[in-house]
């Protein structure tokens, strides 16, 4: 009589668990930093999640109205530290907003090399990382030799390999020597061939799609709301993209690109398989940029002649303000400037795509499983040194 | 549209509280009443010239005189931008311990409002009314104070762990050069070989650096005209 009652099965009800609290991080490899997530799970199912973030918290925004505008780039390289040129650059044309000066024509174009560079490498990580998230350790390898090759290319013009402090206000910090650009072209004729290696590897395999397809949907309506830029956005089939929406850099006009939007290929539009191949198309097009922007690099100053005496003497913007929006490889990366004619900024707001790309999470999770929130915390490409600053 | 279109706009919808459009700044703004800034935000969202379907930006200013909210919205399909502050006056004696302004959460309106209304409380301490989950971001939630407030006062102790690097005994193998020194002069019968006087009662553990402006140029006390923040990195 009592085996019968232990074998009983109750029909009223679906089979269900207790309910369990479970920390993903803040150390967890699939985190991609010091992030922790708060779950509440229903067997593997999430009914509930709340992110944690701050561990990486510098106060980068209460240093920067400590330095003076000049002194505060190396600390905008530490933000987003895979993509450090393209945060130069959003903080250098933020400042040169507020001085109202412009960087002269070579200085614009190297600018564009560098931060397209930059983007393919920044690319590369997301690619590799999200690899091993889907439990295929093999294209990291891949990812990160290529990543070698970019690294070494830009440390022959700035002497850094990820910190770069190269682009600055009125223009970049030393000229490219004589064999530069040749080797940039070389190394997008070997990419292209790469690229398509990793299609190989990742893009067609049938286990990571089925991994990716139709999970963490995030339709249009829900990108806009929650501020959601760069690859995110587009990965829900939003064609917005700041080099071509709102030129921040001259020769952005003058090229031609496409800009590669997620068109639900492998089931629903905005789920983590668009927003990978979004990243994917978009290493190529950036291909594409350098190989047009290296035969067109002016000859002249690299750096703003007015600028080089502001480098010697105090550098003090009129009061005022400025906001600067710029297309990082994660999203769109702005900078609040607020001077109130000293040496330093009155506030230096930095609005992370990161942040806010991550912010989405809390509503993406619940109704997932476990392992498809992993997948949902690689999609969205998150920096936390960005996320926390 | 331009500014000038879209402020006009805002002027037509009839509603109450939305000021001048201050086009001496880079990016013109208009300054809006606190109470009126969720009703202005959701035309601006909803309305089909408008269509700011995007808070690109929410931050917090603190200036002499008062702490401005500041809104920075943007439309994808109409290609257009606009800066919407908001002012909390600074009352009569109001500080970083005294004075919390309190504005309306705009949560409701865009979702991406809800981690930028947390920061800015956090960092900032200004209050967001009805935002649905009114805690800090960045910081601990037992953290006291607000870091960007301009009188904020550098804490000396946080969770067990001092944040004066001097109280923090460096490591050295075998006792190292300082213990040996110690040893030999307590040997010559020398009394006392502390270099350094034990802390009297009530002296903070920790004394914030000043603004760098005010410090000298070199170590060697030599200053000049230039502060050494007004310099650049070259």
């Amino acid at each position: 009589m009592e085996a019968l009652e232990l074998y009983a099965v109750d029909d009223r009800a679906d089979v269900y668990t207790e309910e369990l609290k479970l920390n993903l991080g803040p150390q967890h490899p699939s985190t991609h930093g010091v992030l922790r997530v708060e779950l509440r799970l229903d067997g593997e199912i999430i009914t509930a999640a709340r992110c944690d973030i701050g561990y990486l918290h510098r106060c980068a925004e209460k240093i920067g109205e400590n330095v003076s505008y000049l002194q505060f780039t190396p600390y905008t390289d530490r933000m987003d530290y895979l993509s450090s040129m393209n945060n130069n650059l959003a903080w250098s044309l933020t400042v040169e907003k507020l001085l109202g000066v412009e960087a002269p024509p070579r200085a614009q174009w190297l600018r564009v090399i560098m931060a397209e560079l930059n983007r393919i490498a920044s690319h590369l990580i997301a690619f590799g990382t999200y690899g091993i998230d889907m439990g295929a350790a093999t294209p990291f390898f891949y990812a990160f030799r290529e990543r070698e090759s970019i690294m070494a290319l830009l440390e022959r013009p700035s002497g850094a390999r990820m910190l770069y402090n190269y682009i600055r206000p009125g223009g970049v910090a030393h000229d490219i020597d004589e064999r530069w650009l040749p080797d940039v072209l070389a190394f997008c004729d070997e990419f292209e061939k790469r690229w398509a290696e990793y299609n190989t590897l990742l893009t067609t395999n049938k286990i990571f799609i089925e991994r990716t397809k139709n999970i963490g949907v995030i339709p249009r309506q829900m990108a806009l709301d929650y501020g959601l830029t760069g690859p995110v956005l587009r990965g829900s089939g939003v064609k917005w993209d700041l080099r071509r929406d709102v030129p921040y850099l001259k020769p952005y006009d003058e090229i031609e690109f496409d800009i590669p939007v997620g068109e639900g290929t492998h089931g629903t539009l905005g789920d983590c398989w668009d927003r990978y191949w979004v990243r994917m198309l978009e290493m190529m097009e950036s291909i594409r940029i350098i190989r047009q922007a290296a035969v067109r690099v002016p000859t002249g100053d690299f750096v703003e002649k007015a600028m080089l005496k502001m480098y010697k003497s105090p550098l003090k913007p009129a009061a005022g303000e400025a906001y600067m929006r710029c297309e990082n490889p994660r999203g769109e990366l702005g900078f609040y400037v607020v001077s109130a004619g000293g040496a330093s900024p009155i506030r230096c707001r930095a609005r992370g795509p990161s942040f806010c790309n991550l912010s989405v999470l809390d509503a993406l999770l619940p109704g997932c499983m476990i392992a498809d929130g992993v997948a949902i915390i690689g999609s969205l490409d998150i920096v936390l040194g960005e996320v926390d600053r | 549209m331009n500014e000038q279109q879209l402020h006009a706009k805002l002027l037509a919808s009839g509603l109450p509280g939305i000021g001048e459009l201050d086009t001496s700044a880079r990016d013109p703004f208009v300054r809006v009443d606190a109470g009126s800034i969720v009703a202005v935000l959701t035309f601006l969202r909803d309305d089909h010239d408008c269509r700011m379907e995007m808070l690109h930006n929410l931050t917090a200013v603190e200036r002499p005189d008062a702490i401005e909210l500041v809104y920075h919205v943007c439309s994808l399909a109409r290609h257009h931008a606009l800066t919407v502050k908001l002012s909390c006056p600074r009352p009569d004696g109001g500080n970083h311990d005294t004075w919390i302004p309190e504005v309306p959460s705009v949560a409701g309106v865009y979702s991406a409002a809800n981690w930028h209304e947390r920061e800015q409380w956090d960092l900032l301490g200004v209050r967001f009314a009805g935002h649905p989950d009114h805690r800090r971001i960045l910081l601990p939630e037992e953290w006291i104070g607000h870091p960007l407030r301009k009188d904020y006062v550098y804490p000396t102790w946080h969770d067990g762990i001092p944040l004066e690097l001097d109280a923090i005994p460096l490591y050295e193998p075998g006792g190292g050069q300082a213990a040996a020194e110690a040893a030999a002069a307590s040997a010559a019968g020398a009394a006392g070989a502390a270099a350094k006087a034990p802390r009297k009662a009530g002296e903070p553990l920790f004394q914030p650096p000043a603004p760098l402006s005010t410090r000298p140029l070199a170590p060697g006390g030599k200053t000049t005209d230039t502060p050494a923040s007004e310099l650049g990195s070259h």
